[in-house]
């Protein structure tokens, strides 16, 4: 095989990862973060499979079919994400003008983009799935072939993933245009990940270890006694290790499967594309849809077009609106969550409500602070190299970051007023506890978002491609700061709250020392959430002046 | 095998509603420089990306030293040199390794070594060599260009197309340039550029096309289009906004001359 076409790939991956610079003060705190990740997943794992298999037979059975069913769901998503990348990586990648201009063999093309692709791709999901599967080898105490087993089996589905992803993406833009192809199966992933998300939530897996529901055993048993996907690789994968963890033995049909199919997924990818590459890739530059017309725009204020500029952009591109699915399901489910919750009406469980009301000031903040993450804390980078224009402008900074703030702090305060008025309703909340969470909320929210337009201005990245690429290390110093924020508000007004609600429910009055020691609290958490907003923006400002 | 180096036959290319080449006839002999000239949008980098074979064409035929383009697309882009006008260069590389990259995309095997020796050759001439170790990001966009250069010309191929080649060159990159394409084309090679500058299609073209709406409405050398009387004494600028249709922007330059003048 030549290894020509990697060349780019390795050494700018040396370059990369050698050259000066590579490893910084930001590097030490991430790596540090991902092995924090895989010792807790370890843990987590370890800790959920010991509790299983501690119980009868049943509980071995349950942790197995979990075990399959990790598997499965660690190869749909490995397909899904294969097919976006290969889309941009086959079709989409800018040193294509290189590489199809060159005289080289598709079939060779094809091997390089397959190999960076299933690198691309699988790294994260083989190092953090790693912890996972091992978890299961200790809790079991697997035999000495499980772990080779298990660092041939992981990248070999991986690879399977990988390859199938490919073939189906060289049909699929044969058939419809590059961008449109990515679009769609990026609509897919998505209700992909919201599917699962609610079939997991709504299912209510708290009910597993409920003795009530029992009732149906046989049939629960005979169900997930069944081998799991056996047309599927990761069904073959799943069953191979799980009869080697169960009776030590190697079933060499599973793994002869796993071992071939990799080398024919190359020998059917290098046939589809000497067949259809060149057509697909033709057609990936025509689908500019430049003859769309839009209306011609009015005279407007600035303000006013940064508002439909910020809308506009993120309408026009499909990547950002379609996150609204997300969203909605992320609501569906929190929602949910109050309904299913058993509450009665009886004075101890209007304390309960009240209570949950409490810490769902927490939950509502932690949401918005997560949203804000995703979609205000890139909106400078986003400008990209285009910010010149407003630098350059008569427009001032400061005037600019308050139409930012302004046009995403509407939404987020709808979303935030939503969230509360609902699940207070479906808590059967009232009285103080109903104004003070829609006021606490409401503060929080207003801080989350100053705060990630202002880290967002401080590691605003112009180069990124898209708005998720650019979260990076002031993501996470936002993501932490807000939390930090969250809690001192939540813990110095739990007391005066707490006195002030108690009070209410037991003698149905508001008794003037804990009304003002919660206005104390009030007047306080306003103060402190102004200073934070304040500051952190005016560091955002200054640092978004031309030095 | 065809004298002509360059044969396109009725080349059209249709994307979606907008027709963007249509029916295009030339023929490019070796060792000539052949300037392709239109306003935007005319269809010349959609011309140049079909003779690159970066896109199919919807209609027509196009064949490089004899080879079809379609059924022999891998003969023709080994003959085949690119040069685009916003060039995708590697930014993790180094400007070395990036012509080793493309020197291993166009293996020569009947001169080993030549590549590399030509390479150090234009990265002397164009003032590289002491950033070849250094990575691409680190270029400014006229290194770029010259890198790119360097890249296609150490190939030594038959046909050279070059989209827009003198874009964010200094002036003496830009002279070396010109020179060196004329070498070049003393030595065989046929080079196809298309470019907005009349100065550099005039100094440096043997013929010329120009191509309006994806239709060629003009071809020859400049002094057999000065032949019809309504062009004679015009400069290329002039027999450009003519032929294209803008010689109604003349009025108005006059009139902002005019209006200049009185101010």
């Amino acid at each position: 095989m030549q290894t020509r076409l990697f060349l780019p790939f390795l050494c700018s991956a040396r370059n990369r990862l050698l050259g000066r610079g590579a490893v910084t003060l930001k590097t030490i705190p991430l790596t540090l973060l991902g092995l924090a990740i895989c010792v807790v997943l370890y843990v987590i794992t370890w800790r959920a499979v010991s509790y299983f298999h501690a119980q009868s037979e049943l509980g071995i059975i349950l942790s197995m079919k979990i075990y399959q069913m990790a598997w499965i769901t660690i190869f749909i998503m490995l397909v899904f994400s294969s097919m976006i990348a290969g889309v941009s990586t086959l079709y989409l990648s800018k040193d294509n003008e290189i590489m199809v201009a060159a005289p080289i063999g598709w079939a060779e093309l094809f091997r390089m983009r397959l190999l960076t692709t299933f690198f691309n791709t699988s790294w994260m999901v083989l190092i953090f799935t790693l912890p996972v599967f091992a978890a299961f080898g200790t809790v079991f105490q697997a035999g000495p072939l499980y772990w080779p087993l298990l660092l041939v089996t992981i990248p070999t589905t991986a690879l399977i993933a990988s390859g199938s992803a490919m073939l189906l993406v060289i049909l699929l833009v044969f058939l419809f245009p590059a961008r449109r192809t990515k679009d769609i199966i990026f609509y897919l992933t998505l209700c992909f990940g919201i599917l699962l998300y609610l079939v997991f939530r709504l299912m209510r897996p708290e009910d597993l270890v409920n003795p009530e529901k029992y009732s149906q055993f046989v049939e629960y048993l005979a169900a997930v006694s069944n081998p799991a996907g056996p047309w599927l690789p990761a069904g073959w994968t799943a069953n191979l290790l799980t009869v080697y963890l169960l009776d030590r033995q190697i079933d060499w049909l599973l793994l002869g499967l796993l071992l071939c199919t990799p080398p024919v997924l190359v020998f059917l990818g290098e046939w589809l594309m000497e067949r259809f590459f060149i057509g697909g890739y033709s057609k990936s530059q025509e689908s500019f849809g430049g003859y769309r017309r839009f209306r011609p725009p009015r005279q407007r204020s600035s303000r006013s077009w940064i508002f439909r500029k910020e809308l506009i952009s993120f309408l026009r591109d499909s990547r950002e609106w379609s996150q609204f699915f997300m969203i909605g399901a992320l609501v569906v489910v929190y929602l949910y969550n109050f309904k299913v919750l058993p509450l009665e009406s009886t004075f101890g469980s209007t304390y309960v409500a009240n209570l949950i009301s409490f810490g769902n000031i927490g939950l509502t903040g932690f949401l918005a602070a997560a949203l804000a993450a995703r979609f205000v804390y890139p909106s400078i980078g986003a400008e990209g190299e285009a910010f010149y224009l407003i630098l350059s402008s008569p427009l001032s900074i400061a005037r600019f970051f308050w139409y930012k703030y302004l046009f995403y702090v509407i939404p987020f305060s709808l979303l935030t007023i939503v969230l509360i008025v609902v699940s207070n309703h479906l808590l059967q909340i009232s009285g103080p506890m109903w104004w003070i969470s829609l006021f606490a909320s409401l503060l929080i929210c207003w801080t989350v978002v100053a705060m990630a337009l202002g880290f967002g201005a401080m590691y605003a990245d112009y180069h990124a491609e898209n708005r998720s690429a650019s979260l990076g290390i002031g993501a996470v110093l936002y993501f932490f700061c807000a939390a930090a924020y969250l809690l001192v508000i939540l813990l110095t007004g739990f007391s005066p709250v707490y006195r002030l609600v108690r009070r209410w429910i037991f003698h149905r009055g508001l008794p003037l020392f804990d009304t003002l020691l919660t206005g104390g609290w009030v007047v306080a958490a306003i103060l402190v959430s102004l200073v934070i907003g304040l500051v952190v923006s005016r560091r955002g400002i200054s640092a978004l002046q031309p030095k | 095998m065809s004298k002509d180096v360059l044969v396109l036959k009725q080349l059209s290319k249709q994307f979606d509603r907008l027709t963007a080449v249509d029916g295009i006839d030339l023929q490019v002999g070796a060792g000539e420089i052949f300037g392709f000239l239109g306003p935007n949008g005319a269809g010349k980098t959609t011309t140049i990306k079909m003779i690159a074979g970066l896109l199919l064409p919807t209609g027509g035929s196009a064949s490089i030293c004899g080879h079809s383009l379609t059924s022999e697309s891998r003969i023709c882009r080994q003959l085949t040199g690119y040069i685009p006008d916003r060039p995708y260069l590697y930014e993790k590389l180094t400007g070395g390794e990036y012509l080793n990259f493309i020197a291993s995309l166009y293996p020569d095997t009947t001169e080993p070594g030549r590549q590399q020796v030509r390479a150090e050759q234009y990265l002397q001439l164009f003032d590289l060599h002491q950033w070849r170790n250094n990575l691409i990001e680190s270029y400014s966009h006229g290194m770029r260009q010259k890198l790119i250069m360097t890249s296609m010309l150490m190939l030594d191929l038959p046909l050279l197309v070059v989209d827009e080649p003198m874009v964010g060159l200094d002036p003496k990159s830009a002279r070396i340039v010109k020179e060196l394409f004329r070498k070049k084309a003393r030595h065989g090679t046929t080079i196809f550029l298309s470019t907005h500058s009349m100065e550099i299609a005039e100094e440096l073209c043997d013929r010329v096309s120009i191509i309006v709406n994806g239709s060629i409405i003009a071809s020859g050398d400049i002094d057999s289009l000065r032949q019809d009387p309504s062009l004679a004494g015009k400069n290329l600028e002039e027999l450009f906004l003519q032929l294209t249709g803008a010689f109604e922007l003349q009025h108005v330059i006059a009139a902002l001359r005019e209006d200049s003048a009185g101010n």
